[in-house]
Order: C-alpha cells, then sequence, then structure tokens
C-alpha cells in the first residue's frame, strides 16, 4: 500500500524550496516544523535559512536545488525520521493592551461586523492566551494560534497605507500585533507600548515560535505612561 | 565622507541585504537593480557586495570631502561632475570638494554610484542596507555626511564597460504555489496579456493596474520572498520587491526570477510588460 506523501515540496525559485502540509494549522504541527527546521539546519549542508509560516517552510540553499540528488525524498526520510518532539524552552509574555477608541481604530467597525459590543469583543481577546506560530512579514511580527472563532472576520479587501507601531489587529483567523508602521489588510483593536523589535540587541525580537502571548486590558494613561517608558528605552519586556 | 546637498527623490545606502535573518520578519533588502549595483562595484575594483548609493528616479546633488574613485551604472541621469557631463559604467576620479550632480532617470529609473571600497554606514543585523525600522532613516538626508572608505585605486585610463541598458519587455517568472489553482483564463491573461504598473509601487512592491479574474481562498500565511506575485480577493497583482515582508497571506501565482526583478526595478508608474513563463 502506497502511503501518502507528509508534504508538498515545491521548488518556486531555483534556489528556494517551499514545503507545505496540507492540513491545518494546530500545536502538533507546530512542534513538527519547530523539530524539522531544526533537523533540517543540521542535516541539510545546502540549506542556508528557513521562513516558517503556519502550515509551511521556505528553504533557502547555497546554490541551486536542481543539483542536489533525489533532494524531496531526502527531506521526506528526515522528516520521517523525527519521532520524539524536541523540546525547546518556550516562555509566557504578558503584553499590555489599550483597547480605547482613540487608540483602537477599527474596534467600533469590527465589533459591528461580528455583532457584537466592543467590550464583549475585548473580552473575548483577552480570555485566552496565544502561541507564538512563527515571526514574519515585518521584523518582530508574531503570528498568534488561538484567537476564539467568534472573532474570526474577513481582512480589508485591500490593505490600508499605515498601521502605526504597537497595534494590535485581527484579520481572518489570526491576530497580531504590528511591530513597526507598515500597510496591513488587519483590524486595528487596540494597542500596545510595549518594545516589539530592537535591531541593536543581539536578540532582536524577545518572543520565539512556541511562547505563549496574553493581551491584558490597560487604561489609556497607563499606556502613555509605558509609552513614554518606551520612548526613553527604560521599558524592558520581562517573561510571566 | 560625502555631504548630502540635495537628497534626490528615493536615494538610500544599499547592499546586497539581510539573508538569514527571515525566520525573525526581517525583510532581505538590498539593492533593487542587483546586476547594475554589482556592475558599478566592478568598475571600481569592489568586492560585489560593497554598499552603494540607490538613486531612484532623480538623483542628488553630493559634495565629496575625500578624494576617491566613483562608477556609476543603471539608469542615465545626466550625472555632472563639477557642472562637466560624466558617463555612466565609467570609472572617474574625484578630488575633495568636487561636486556631483544628478538629474532624471532615463534608459531606467534606478542609478548606482559606486565608490572605492565602498559606503561605510554602521552594519545593523548584518547590513547597511537602509530600511527604516532597522536603519534610523529610509533614506540619506540633506547636509548629513555619509562615511565612505579611504581605498585608493591606481589606473592609468578609466575602466570602462561599452555596454547599454536595453529596455524589457518580457519579465521572466516561474509558476507560484497557487498558480495551479487558477481558472484556465487566468492562466492565459497572464501569458497573453500585458501589464501595466501603478502609481502604488516602491521598494517593498509594485501594485499593477490591470486584475485578474478568480476565486482564490485565502491561504494560511506563508513565506515569500522578494519577486513573488501575489494575488488579492479584489484580483489585484501585487509583485513583492526587495523590501518586500518575509510572509503574506494572499495566494502567490507567480515568482519572478532574479533577472526579472532587476529589470522590473528599472521600471516604474505606467511602464508595460509582459510576463515569461518558464520552468524553475
Amino acid at each position: 500500500m502506497k502511503s501518502e506523501l507528509p508534504f508538498r515540496c515545491f521548488t518556486l525559485h531555483p534556489k528556494v524550496v517551499l514545503l507545505e502540509w496540507s492540513t491545518s494549522p494546530d500545536a502538533a504541527l507546530l512542534q513538527k516544523l519547530i523539530g524539522f527546521q531544526k533537523a533540517i539546519l543540521k542535516e541539510v549542508d545546502e540549506v542556508v535559512q528557513i521562513t516558517q509560516g503556519y502550515c509551511s517552510l521556505m528553504l533557502y540553499h547555497k546554490s541551486e536545488v536542481h543539483y542536489i540528488e533525489n533532494y524531496a525524498n531526502r527531506l521526506y526520510a528526515l522528516f520521517e525520521s523525527l519521532t520524539a518532539p524536541i523540546r525547546t524552552k518556550q516562555k509566557t509574555w504578558e503584553i499590555p493592551v489599550c483597547y480605547e477608541e482613540e487608540l483602537a481604530p477599527d474596534l467600533k467597525s469590527l465589533a459591528k461586523q461580528l455583532k457584537m459590543s466592543t467590550a464583549k469583543l475585548i473580552h473575548t481577546h483577552t480570555s485566552v492566551s496565544y502561541q507564538v506560530y512563527f515571526i514574519g512579514f515585518l521584523p518582530g511580527f508574531l503570528y498568534l494560534s488561538g484567537l476564539p472563532s467568534v472573532l474570526e472576520c474577513d481582512r480589508k479587501a485591500r490593505p490600508i497605507p499605515k498601521i502605526e507601531r504597537g497595534s494590535v489587529a485581527i484579520g481572518g483567523k489570526q491576530t497580531g500585533i504590528y511591530p513597526l508602521d507598515s500597510p496591513g489588510g488587519w483590524h486595528r483593536i487596540g494597542k500596545t507600548p510595549y518594545p516589539l523589535f530592537d535591531p541593536k540587541k543581539k536578540k532582536p525580537c524577545f518572543a520565539q515560535a512556541g511562547d505563549t502571548i496574553q493581551f491584558k486590558s490597560i487604561s489609556k494613561s497607563n499606556y502613555f505612561a509605558l509609552e513614554t517608558q518606551r520612548a526613553n528605552g527604560t521599558l524592558e519586556i520581562l517573561p510571566l | 565622507m560625502i555631504e548630502v546637498l540635495l537628497t534626490g527623490i528615493h536615494s538610500s545606502i544599499q547592499d546586497l541585504g539581510r539573508l538569514g535573518m527571515q525566520n525573525l520578519g526581517v525583510p532581505i533588502g538590498g539593492a533593487m537593480d542587483q546586476n547594475a549595483m554589482q556592475l558599478a562595484n566592478r568598475l571600481v575594483n569592489n568586492p560585489l557586495q560593497c554598499a552603494v548609493l540607490e538613486m531612484s528616479f532623480k538623483g542628488p546633488k553630493l559634495r565629496f570631502h575625500q578624494p576617491t574613485t566613483l562608477a556609476l551604472a543603471g539608469a542615465d541621469m545626466n550625472a555632472r561632475l563639477n557642472n562637466e557631463p560624466i558617463d555612466n559604467l565609467t570609472a572617474i576620479r574625484i578630488k575633495e570638494k568636487d561636486i556631483v550632480q544628478f538629474g532624471t532617470a532615463h534608459q531606467g529609473k534606478r542609478c548606482y554610484l559606486a565608490v572605492a571600497g565602498g559606503f561605510k554606514t554602521p552594519k545593523l543585523l548584518g547590513s547597511r542596507s537602509q530600511y527604516l525600522g532597522i536603519t534610523p532613516e529610509a533614506t540619506i538626508c540633506k547636509n548629513k555626511l555619509i562615511p565612505i572608505d579611504t581605498k585608493k585605486i591606481n589606473f592609468r585610463k578609466g575602466a570602462h564597460i561599452a555596454a547599454h541598458p536595453k529596455a524589457c519587455h518580457k519579465i521572466q517568472v516561474y509558476q507560484g504555489p497557487e498558480y495551479h489553482l487558477l481558472p484556465k483564463r487566468a492562466q492565459e491573461q497572464l501569458n497573453e496579456q500585458s501589464f501595466t504598473i501603478s502609481v502604488n509601487n516602491s521598494r517593498m512592491a509594485y501594485v499593477l493596474e490591470e486584475k485578474l479574474t478568480h476565486q482564490l481562498p485565502s491561504i494560511w500565511t506563508a513565506p515569500v520572498l522578494p519577486g513573488t506575485v501575489q494575488c488579492t480577493p479584489d484580483g489585484t497583482l501585487i509583485i513583492l520587491m526587495r523590501d518586500a515582508q518575509t510572509t503574506g497571506g494572499y495566494p502567490r501565482i507567480l515568482q519572478l526570477s532574479d533577472a526579472g526583478i532587476n529589470q522590473l526595478a528599472q521600471k516604474s508608474t505606467q511602464d508595460r510588460f509582459q510576463f515569461e513563463l518558464t520552468e524553475v
């Protein structure tokens, strides 16, 4: 009996291969992706770096993959050989968010789209914890899983030109925090004063794939007090 | 040091960017047209990854505070040295206090200025490429001094490359991961139609004017790279360029070749081109 291939192996550029799993993202797949990345970087010399998505990995190579013999089968065999989940140190971070309208330009319209009160939306958003799936899109942008299904919504049909640094937003089945001013297609429901990415630090981003995030609602005055500290460079972000 | 008397429209220091930090969401960045950037470096005997000045649409006015050798490649910006015209693709000796001024780009949109030994702005996350959020500024700033190397190169006669940039209407692409999900008609449209670059184009992405008819679903956010062509729900095509984000949720229907990105980097608003689909 022929077993199904565990993932799709697609060459989209002479030096870049995309590995894609057809299942929906969940905690088990995340652990496999984290473990598989470590194994690839250890076992496959040709790979110079890996970018992760919810259900996919993108492998960048030193030279054209066309010349790597039997490459897809090597990757399948490596994946199948991984048994025990690789243990990584996983931390929990509490992120203070001000959900007041002045800092949350899309809160009202999103609440209307979801047919709930803004208070209910905020309560739902802060009542659960989220897992960091990967970092992508922008420097230090955390992709989080665990958004309650009642908060799922359509993304904006077209991205808007500027979403401000620190904005907490919902798009599709996902929630996240914008670490820099950027164009974006998600709905802005709050803002955090926390420093999310510092290029001068040895470890520029505080969190990593597998960590846990909790949002905590704070007042506007508390937000501005913390924001002043951040601007002075005195606001430290520590795990719980 | 080089003093910036006028900045031009979008002039920034660029090398080959930050490959290797995409798992922190850091864009690769780097020179938009890396072919022209490397030609400029070659003319002044630099390693190909040396930082250069990328000048877009309209170039700056610069005063040199030290002697050096420079070379220009890419778009023709009517460069003048102390008011005398100078050629692209030629190594040129510069004395202290010389003034180099650029005009509006023709035959391309981006021109690259290399100096002997390269630009020496501080490296952040392994690169000098300017990108707002990683470097303090996205472009060079008026009245500021930019550090350059003090290397002197000796040549009897200015090195010169006899090449002329050719306008290219076909941009080489490969199939993207979601290409096969497009209806036949949309695939034909991509293969046969000409596309126009909209006014919404930058180092991050070029948005095209023509739309595609499709019913592709959103995808789980997944990695993208410079040259990835995304298709939004309303059919808008977005070609990601060097400062592209590292992941995205729109279907990825095409992928530009490296040469394709370099060629597109010399095009801008209202320029037209066709995709030329090839096998990886």
